[in-house]
């Protein structure tokens, strides 16, 4: 907890948490300690703030079987609007003590069965909790998952840095995080090395467990380094872990439950809390349910591994308690066998005074401002006219609004002038092309080599006539998906001359439909999530009967599905053909196998992932940072940062069908997108919660087109004999086409899926400095600077106008004073030549903000 | 050509990159590592062991030479073997002036590599990673020159000219700040690396003096807050400045202050000059160069084997290989300087319809040499047409071991994957670990 020094101190008043808190001057600043003896490093909180409100969670628990435990949280809603934990302030009592026992200070185990209330009290205050106890006497059979998977979990062995690394570790594989338990039995028990891209051992198996000398095993001399051990020791042998592996192997190392109940897995986590602030040193136990395959519910708290993203923000202990440190955001996350969960974590300083009130456009803001005023950050103002115009004008179209467009819009009185500006960019031809680039980035147009070809042709214009019309954003996939014969979207997989091989094609579509990176799963199963690499083959089989039919008199190729061809697809590990099956593991029935791309593409575009995966794919377009980030790379461990405004935003896009125009119309709208991005006190350091418009870097087609529209110099693009008319723009070309400039600037050479943001290099630099785009352009005749001068403008006037075509808007006053006085000092065209090359290097130019 | 069976070698799709790209230079804060500083301490007290190799001269044959025709003479190639200036050793009679530097160089005659194509090839080749949707993975030349770090304000890591397969030879997901600076055919009259040379519009003078427009402009914005974006710009910015102006670097790419007999001896051709001007920057500080030169996929002789390697190929190669060791060498160079020669793979056994021999990545050879790797030494052996491997595999993770080895990298070092998967930079087949040659280092 942080202390500061008060000038001036007053009497705090008591709250009823029993809390003391001082006041000062303006600032608050804390003095606080619990009244209860030995409970100092506790929550820290405003001297405002009181109790309002107690709970116990769960409210509700079924415990079956002896084996069963549930550990409880005491939550107290405070008049700060924060729910802190205080669960290591309650007193528990039970309205039947024989019932239950405790195994902790808050976790209970079943004694006998019966029902009961547990009752929490906190400073006076009490909640409840029902509980009914079952099977209280039966013991729980032994099951290997559960009870030596869960070990190795929880040692570690099983980590992907260890033997749940792809190829195992020192000859030794375990699935990672126990996800495989047949798998994992196989290895331990038969023994066996694994191969990647094969079933066949290369060597005889040695097994890791000895029947007949127990104490021999392999796997308890290497955790207690009896025999050297890379991982060093994991537990010695007095330890309980020995002792129960020893036990197992003693039983002669069964696998346990074996038919109906060995097929119960966690179908799902529930973490509680799923987001939660702590202030300075706060602290807060997560309770982990599982929510099992048939339908029961087990608190698995002590079972999982956790694991802070950024400890020193958040730590977390071995039983899941999670202890502040500075103030920040991060995740901690959660891994069972199979499944992983995260909860996010806020940790704030200073208590603000007073939070202001901030206008909400729409429910955009309701969902962000909601959690800025939970972590104690005020957004910063609304955008200055000119600031929003720039951005606004490029995020739509592309394109920087002329000088004239920029007087006339700082000029106008008309209170709607922002909605007004927002309708005209939206109907304009240049969204339209605009859109078509950012089309042919996910869709990858791409064309062949120099010339354009006629597949890409046709491909490009099939995108382009779906942006006319605005074709919904469903309809749009499935057309892709399915493509077939001549159609427009069939062209795609003819740009190469090539049909993509079905492996490949379907980890494309899942990464820009569904968002989820199944790559990793096509050569084993997936490391850290739970694809396995038969989801990903029965995905891809889907796209196991493509033939390209080539009339050769044509020259031309038909793109049909071949019901003849249904053995294409086979697993490369178990050589088995592989029948198609959706990535929720539903088999298509074999009276269904037609038309097999329709199916998946209807699947595809029905499934809840679809249109989160576009919506936060747009967030990030025009936010500069997606919900999740990055876009394509949606994991239980990778969190968005606001879920619910995930889920808000997904919803709208459905009811409204799909419609582009209409989403990019709600996210333009909001107050959250027109924030200013000149940041206050509270919200300088933060970069996730959208409390300020974040500087998006201009990609390397939009700059080129940028630099040309503020020098008044075309861009020729040409190649071979094949050119293109002067003022095509960059963001209009196929990446094939020749250019230095955007080679340099990291264009997206769509051969594969964008990834990552354009980052600075030193080509970068070296091209600004001397490359022709920054110096040819400016010296050009008939330029805006050879015009300017010409002109006869004063030199003011060459600045502002500079100004209003690089950034959209005046120079301030120390700005022009400074330029009009370096201006004269020089020969003039040269220092205007200078400015301009100023202006087009800056960063400022150089991002969307 | 359009041969069914080749697609990719009709392609030229994949030659695009064909301009100016620089990668980042870390030679502000050198990043030697401490083995290495401890390595040139020891030398220095002379209780040491031998002084490191510096950098690195790769010699690129894209298209995959015949290594049956050229260092693994055999009974189905048609030329025939020929003595060495190392006993016991014999090459093929298209290499006549290589033979006479045998002691410099050692072959390796039992690589094996898994791709018989040329884009996976090529990518295999010089990231010793198969080509994979989940992760770019760095190339040879982007790895160590981030491992070593700049010098001298020269560009770490030059590709010269531009190569097929652009993506092979790129950084990856290391990011673009190790992509190598690429530069065009250093044979032409006007050669001169555009963006590193100040067009006659604009003086030193006035380039510095635009600086002070930037920042003008600029500073309002960059007051209001701190962006990791921003001030990786702002060194990149200095360290241009720097090279533009600095003498050292325009002078190691100024080929014209070489005498006319150099040059002539490397040949006055784009893979002659090439590798020219290769030893030029390695002079000059650079890491690591990749040197090609010829046509795309030249080397991938799918007709007229003989004709096209004994006219056109191997002569050449021979002229520039030979001199390059011998100036090495005269120069004190070839002690820290590692040179390696190699395609994508080598040629199918039997000569085809079209006298032309096909992709053959089972087994197939290259010569190393240099920068404290052992030469004059035969490393594995193929079966009696070249065909298999009979001793020894050795693999491209195996190959780019003995590289960082004898440049004092931690060749068991790994990267992180986008999904958090630990990357082998010496990755053997099946993603294995590689290890080095020990007969060579």
């Amino acid at each position: 907890m942080e202390r500061k020094s008060c000038r001036k101190t007053t009497a705090g008043r008591r709250t009823p948490a029993a809390l003391i808190a001082v006041l000062t001057l303006g600032a608050v600043c804390l003095v606080v300690a619990f009244a209860q003896a030995g409970e100092a490093g506790g929550n820290a909180q405003e001297a405002s703030t009181r109790l309002v409100s107690l709970r116990l969670v769960p409210s509700e628990v079924r415990l079956l079987g002896a084996d069963a435990s549930q550990q409880f949280l005491v939550m107290g809603k405070f008049s700060d609007g924060l729910e802190r934990d205080l669960t290591a302030q309650a007193e528990f009592s039970g309205s039947r003590p024989g019932l239950i026992r405790f195994a902790a200070h808050s976790r209970i185990q079943p004694l006998a069965d019966g029902e009961l209330v547990l009752t929490a009290e906190v400073a006076g205050r009490k909640a409840t909790a029902a509980i009914a106890i079952g099977g209280s006497q039966d013991k729980r059979p032994f099951s290997f998952p559960r009870d030596i998977g869960s070990l190795l979990t929880q040692q570690g062995c099983n980590n992907t840095t260890c033997h749940g690394a792809v190829p195992g570790q020192g000859g030794f594989k375990l699935s990672t995080n126990a996800t495989y338990p047949r798998d994992d039995y196989k290895w331990i028990v038969e023994g066996g090395k694994f191969e990647v891209l094969t079933a066949e051992m290369e060597e005889p198996p040695h097994p890791r467990v000895n029947l007949k000398d127990p104490e021999k095993s392999l796997i308890l001399q290497k955790a207690t380094l009896q025999v050297p051990h890379g991982g060093g020791l994991r537990f010695g042998p007095d330890s309980p872990q020995y002792a129960r592996i020893l036990q197992w192997i003693q039983d002669g190392a069964p696998y346990g439950e074996e038919g109906e109940s060995e097929n119960i897995q966690i179908e799902s986590l529930e973490v509680h809390p799923r987001e939660s602030v702590l202030d300075l040193d706060g602290k807060q136990q997560i309770l982990v349910t599982a929510r099992l395959s048939d339908g029961r519910r087990e608190d698995v708290t002590q079972q999982v591994v956790y694991e802070s993203i950024n400890r020193s923000v958040v730590d977390v202990d071995e039983g899941g308690l999670v202890k502040a440190h500075k103030t920040g955001e991060t995740s901690v996350l959660v891994r069972a066998p199979g499944r992983a969960a995260a909860v996010r974590f806020g940790v704030i300083a200073d208590p603000l005074p007073s939070y202001p009130e901030v206008p909400e456009n729409n429910f955009i803001d309701r969902h962000v401002f909601a959690k800025l005023k939970k972590f104690n950050i005020v957004p910063s103002e609304l955008s200055s006219d000119a600031e929003f115009l720039r951005r606004v004008c490029l995020d739509l179209t592309g394109t920087l609004p002329p000088p004239n467009r920029v007087r006339e819009f700082l000029a106008s009185k008309d209170p709607d002038k922002r909605n007004r500006i927002i309708e005209i960019l939206l109907n304009s031809p240049e969204f339209e092309e605009f859109l078509f680039y950012r089309y042919g980035e996910i869709f990858r147009w791409y064309g062949g080599a120099t010339q354009l070809g006629k597949d890409t042709q046709l491909y490009g214009e099939w995108l382009r006539q779906s942006i006319a019309i605005n074709k919904p954003y469903d309809q749009l996939a499935v057309d892709r998906i399915a493509a077939q014969g001549y159609d427009g979207p069939s062209r795609f997989f003819y740009q190469l001359r090539f049909i993509i091989p079905p492996a490949e094609m379907i980890a494309e579509q899942v990464r820009i439909y569904l968002a989820r990176r199944l790559d990793c799963a096509r050569c084993h199963n997936h490391p850290f999530e739970a694809w396995s690499q038969d989801q990903f083959w029965g995905m891809a089989a889907f796209y196991g009967r493509m033939v390209d039919l080539r009339d050769s008199a044509m020259d031309d190729s038909l793109l049909v599905d071949d019901p003849a061809l249904k053995d294409r697809v086979v697993h490369p590990k178990t050589k088995k053909v592989v029948q198609p099956r959706f990535l929720d593991g539903r088999e298509l029935p074999e009276g269904e196998r037609t038309d097999l791309r329709m199916k998946l593409a209807r699947w595809i575009v029905s499934h809840p992932y679809f249109a989160e995966a576009f919506v936060n794919r747009v967030w990030d377009w025009f936010l500069g940072k997606g919900i999740v980030d990055p876009v394509d790379d949606f994991r239980s461990t990778n969190p968005p940062t606001h879920p619910e405004l995930l889920k808000a935003l997904a919803e709208d896009f459905r009811v409204n069908g799909h419609d582009v125009k209409h989403l990019m119309r709600v996210i333009v709208q909001s107050r959250t997108y027109q924030l200013s991005g000149v940041p206050n006190e509270t919200n300088r350091g933060d970069r996730l919660n959208f409390s300020h418009a974040l500087p998006k870097p201009l990609p390397a087609a939009v700059l080129l087109d940028a630099i040309s529209q503020v020098t008044e110099v075309p861009e020729t693009f040409a190649s071979g004999d094949r050119g293109f008319a002067a003022g095509t723009r960059a963001i209009a070309l196929m990446p094939s086409m020749p250019s230095q400039f955007m080679d340099v600037f990291e264009r997206n050479e769509r051969k594969t899926l964008p990834e990552g943001k354009p980052e600075p290099a030193l080509a970068q630099a070296l091209h600004m400095l001397t490359g022709k785009t920054f110096t040819e352009k400016l010296a050009s005749a008939g330029g805006r600077v050879d015009r300017l001068i010409r002109s006869g403008a004063g030199d003011g006037e060459i600045v502002e106008e500079l100004y209003l075509a690089a950034l959209s808007r005046f120079p301030t006053t120390e700005e022009r004073t400074r330029l009009e006085e370096m201006i004269a000092e020089r020969p003039r065209r040269e220092a205007v030549e200078s400015l301009t090359w100023g202006l087009i290097s800056s960063r400022q130019f150089a991002h969307n903000h | 050509m359009n041969l069914p069976e080749c697609f990719s070698c009709t392609g030229g799709n994949y030659e695009r990159r064909q301009f100016l790209r620089v990668g980042g230079l870390t030679f502000l804060g050198i990043t030697l590592s401490d083995y290495f500083r401890l390595a040139d301490t020891m030398a220095a007290t002379g209780t040491g062991a031998r002084k490191k190799a510096e950098s690195v001269i790769l010699i690129w044959l894209s298209g995959g030479p015949p290594h049956m025709d050229m260092w693994d003479p055999k009974p189905n190639s048609n030329f025939k073997p020929i003595s060495t200036n190392v006993a016991g050793i014999q090459i093929s009679e298209t290499l006549p002036r290589v033979a006479r530097h045998m002691d410099k160089l050692s072959i390796i005659r039992s690589m094996h590599s898994e791709e018989g194509n040329h884009p996976e090839g090529t990518y295999y080749g010089m990231t010793g990673h198969r080509p994979s949707p989940a992760f770019r993975f760095p190339s040879l030349g982007s790895i160590v020159s981030r491992e070593l770090g700049g010098r001298n304000n020269i560009p770490p890591y030059v590709v010269t000219p531009p190569l097929s397969y652009g993506h092979s030879y790129m950084a990856g997901n290391m990011g673009p700040q190790y992509n190598p600076m690429i530069v065009p055919d250093p044979s032409k009259e006007d050669f001169k690396i555009p963006d590193l040379t100040l067009p006659k519009s604009l003086s030193a003078e006035l380039l510095q003096d635009r600086q002070s427009f930037l920042k003008v402009v600029d500073h309002h914005y960059r007051q209001q807050e701190e962006f990791a974006r921003f001030s990786k710009m702002d060194t990149y910015q200095e360290q241009a400045l720097r090279m533009i102006l600095s003498p050292n670097v325009k002078k190691a790419f100024d080929l014209s202050a070489e005498p006319d007999g150099v040059r002539e001896a490397y040949g006055k051709t784009r893979f002659g000059q090439s590798v020219l001007l290769a030893r030029r920057l390695v002079e000059a500080g650079c890491r690591f160069v990749t040197a090609e030169g010829f046509n795309h996929s030249e080397w991938d002789i799918h007709f007229d084997n003989d004709k096209k390697l004994s006219e056109n190929l191997a002569p050449r190669f021979d002229q520039a290989l030979s001199m390059l060791l011998t100036e090495l060498e005269e120069r004190g160079l070839l002690e820290t300087t590692v040179v390696m020669a190699m395609g994508e793979f080598g040629r199918t056994p039997k000569i085809n319809a079209r006298a032309g021999r096909d992709h053959w990545a089972h087994c197939w050879s290259m010569v190393l040499g240099g920068g404290g790797i052992k030469g004059g030494q035969i490393v594995g052996a193929s079966d009696e047409r070249a065909a298999y491997v009979a001793e020894r595999q050795v693999t491209i993770g195996d190959l780019f071991a003995t590289v960082y080895k004898a440049l004092g990298v931690d060749w068991t070092k790994t990267y992180t994957g986008l999904d958090g998967r630990p990357l082998y930079i010496a990755n053997s087949i099946g993603d294995k670990q590689g290890h080095p040659v020990h007969e060579l280092v």
